[in-house]
């Protein structure tokens, strides 16, 4: 992998494009016996929208705190995060489960789906929290699992697809509601290599086709080579900035 | 709940369905429980209303209406006028219930009867053939010759226990001595045309009916001492006794209740309901721990999907609502069928009754009242309703825990467990 790495930085270059997701001097800490656990210190992002960004990092780095961070599902202790125009810091569980709803989109390791729902059903979940009618979720969901390939599959029920199926259905449900951020947690760490490829591709030209900004948590030496630039998280700080190919 | 309810009662019931053997087990807990709790309700109210019956036959009534201070004072001084006999007769019979009320007029004291065997003091009531044997129904439990009738004047209907420590039988004759209205010792002799045997011994031992106008003519009493109504069933005893007490003059005429004129039965029933009540509670209990148990593991279960939700959208009220919902149509669902089952149940027990004969002995009586050891269920809206509510409130507040549970989770947590 070739990349160019700045030393040490604490916030990747600012962008030109609009922004999906900013934070600044974020924390978290984690309040254990018998020392707090310093699980983010001091992370400043800015991800411009349409982006396709990995973090990577060795395990505990912080990666996957950052980005539930980032979707709202744990608080930070100190520090600023903005999802687009929008101030989450401070809402009130309610109020960050619509940002959740509307703004961000999410993608487990482990799939994640709901099993007692179809295909179908999980992934115009979100579009139905969103009050989308009928007829147009049918449409989207339509014209998205033909692109992805999984035309035919719209009434099975998660048990009876294969993981990379899986996955596929949780990557449409998480764009479909149209977020500012797709947050992916190791999206193909329980994928064999051909399915990963498969599915990156997919991303990739969601990324493209509509726009959708993607960030990735990962390990995996396939997504940091798709991804824009890398942001190298250690012991909770952000270590350096990798572009790809540059 | 911002999010549209359909979609929380669509996961909620798939959940339901997905987990369908624990949900049917929990279920079944409920069904048994509820279906239990109606046949155990039904039962004893179908026990008491049995008790309250015939221990009110054999005393005064649910109504009782009598001189003020004869209660306590059992003075023949005490009594009820002609005039005021009448004016309780006609309060009975403008009583507004589904069936007509009965009402015995009586002319009690106590005395003495004697034969060549002996003397022995017992309770001496004049009576209306007619009345008292639909109101009492002593003359049910004849054992030898007949209860009285209208004509007879000097016939005396006894206890069999009586008969045989005066050495009385059929057409044998004995001397009655009390003292009259006028403070006079008088006797009396009749001749016996029947005995009668209930099972008690108090009863059986002491209890002479004589006709109510031999007693009057003899003690010197113009109205009652007593005038003993019977209402279709115990539930309608506040609102006749409102009604009764409107209609005649108060102050003149004491109204008392069954409760109150037989405080030892209403005792009893107190007694019986109150272990009713213990059981019941226990089978709640039962119920709940069953609930709670089968709700909260599914939501320990469901740890990575319940923060899945939140990820998606749903706020932590909204995950809670989830679960809720799913403890709300398992209580429901559980709550119908257990009516059914209970109700069908209860039908079996109208047509033969819960036989109990083998569990007590023959006649066996506490608190003045005679055991039916057949059992036949009574449904008290009163009381189903109770039930219900009750069966509904803990199906409820069993679910709320896990809810409530579901709703703290931390989704970031919940996502990753494995």
């Amino acid at each position: 992998m070739s990349t160019t790495s700045t030393p040490r930085p604490t916030s990747t270059s600012p962008p030109a494009a609009p922004v999906a997701v900013r934070t600044e001097a974020l924390w978290k800490i984690y309040p254990q016996e018998p020392q707090p656990v310093e699980a983010v210190r001091g992370v400043d992002l800015v991800v411009e929208r349409g982006a396709f960004l990995a973090m990577a990092g060795p395990s505990g780095s912080g990666k996957t705190t950052v980005l539930n961070l980032l979707g709202g599902l744990t608080r930070a202790t100190r520090g600023r995060i903005r999802i687009e125009d929008r101030e989450i810091t401070e809402l009130p569980d309610r109020e960050l489960a619509r940002v959740r709803m509307h703004r961000i989109g999410f993608i487990f390791q482990s799939y994640n789906l709901l099993p007692v729902l179809t295909a179908r059903e999980n992934a115009e979940f979100t579009l139905l929290l969103q009050g989308v009618s009928a007829a147009e979720r049918k449409r989207r969901v339509h014209e998205l699992f033909a692109e992805i390939g999984l035309e035919g599959m719209e009434n099975r029920f998660p048990p009876k697809l294969s993981g990379g199926q899986q996955q596929r259905v949780a990557v449409a449900r998480a764009v479909l509601g149209n977020p500012a951020l797709v947050l992916a947690d190791e999206p193909t760490a329980n994928l064999d290599s051909a399915t990963a490829e498969a599915l990156l591709d997919v991303m990739q030209r969601l990324n493209r086709t509509m726009g959708t900004t993607f960030v990735f948590s990962t390990h995996d030496p396939r997504v940091m080579e798709r991804a824009e630039r890398v942001i190298r998280l250690v012991d909770g700080r952000i270590e350096r900035v990798d572009v790809p190919g540059a | 709940m911002t999010a549209r309810p359909a979609i929380l009662f669509r996961l909620a019931l798939r959940n339901l369905g997905r987990e369908l053997r624990r949900s049917s087990l929990t279920a079944a807990a409920m069904v048994w429980g509820l279906a239990l709790l109606i046949v155990s309700r039904t039962l004893s109210d179908g026990a008491h209303e049995d008790w309250i019956d015939s221990g009110v036959r054999l005393a005064t009534g649910h109504i009782v209406f009598n001189a003020p201070g004869h209660r306590t004072s059992e003075s023949l001084e005490d009594h009820l006028t002609g005039e005021q006999t009448a004016a309780a007769l006609a309060a009975v019979r403008a009583l507004e219930l589904p069936e007509a009320a009965l009402a015995s007029v009586r002319v009690s004291t106590r005395g003495l009867a004697s034969s060549p065997d002996g003397a022995i003091p017992v309770a001496i009531h004049g009576v209306e053939a007619g009345a008292e044997l639909a109101f009492s129904r002593l003359g049910a439990d004849v054992l030898e010759g007949r209860y009285l009738e209208a004509g007879d004047r000097l016939h005396a209907f006894i206890g069999q226990a009586l008969a045989l420590r005066l050495g009385l039988r059929t057409g044998s004759r004995m001397v009655l001595t009390a003292q009259s209205a006028a403070g006079e010792i008088e006797g009396q002799l009749v001749r016996v045309v029947g005995t009668f045997r209930t099972g008690l011994a108090e009863l059986d031992e002491s209890v002479v009916h004589i006709p109510l106008q031999t007693a009057r003519e003899w003690l010197g009493v113009e109205g009652a001492t007593t005038i003993s109504t019977l209402l279709p069933h115990s539930s309608f005893t506040a609102r006749a006794l409102e009604e009764l007490r409107a209609r005649v003059a108060p102050g003149e005429i004491e109204i008392t209740p069954w409760e109150e004129s037989t405080p030892e039965l209403h005792s009893a029933v107190r007694l019986d309901d109150g272990g009713d009540w213990v059981f019941h509670l226990i089978l709640f209990a039962i119920v709940a721990m069953a609930i709670l148990t089968a709700v909260f593991m599914s939501v320990l279960n469901r740890k990575r999907e319940l923060g899945l939700l939140r990820a998606l959208g749903l706020s932590g009220r909204e995950t809670g609502w989830v679960v809720f919902i799913e403890g709300l149509m398992l209580t429901a669902a559980a709550g119908l069928i257990g009516i059914g089952v209970g109700f069908a149940l209860v039908w079996i027990f109208f047509r033969n009754g819960l036989d109990l004969t083998g569990l007590m002995p023959q006649d066996f009586t506490f608190g003045g009242i005679v055991f039916d050891p057949v059992m036949y269920p009574v449904i008290e809206a009163r009381h189903l309703l109770q039930s219900l509510f009750f069966t509904a409130v803990i199906g409820i507040s069993a679910s709320i825990y896990p809810a409530w549970q579901a709703a703290a989770l931390d989704p970031a947590d919940s996502v990753k467990v494995e």
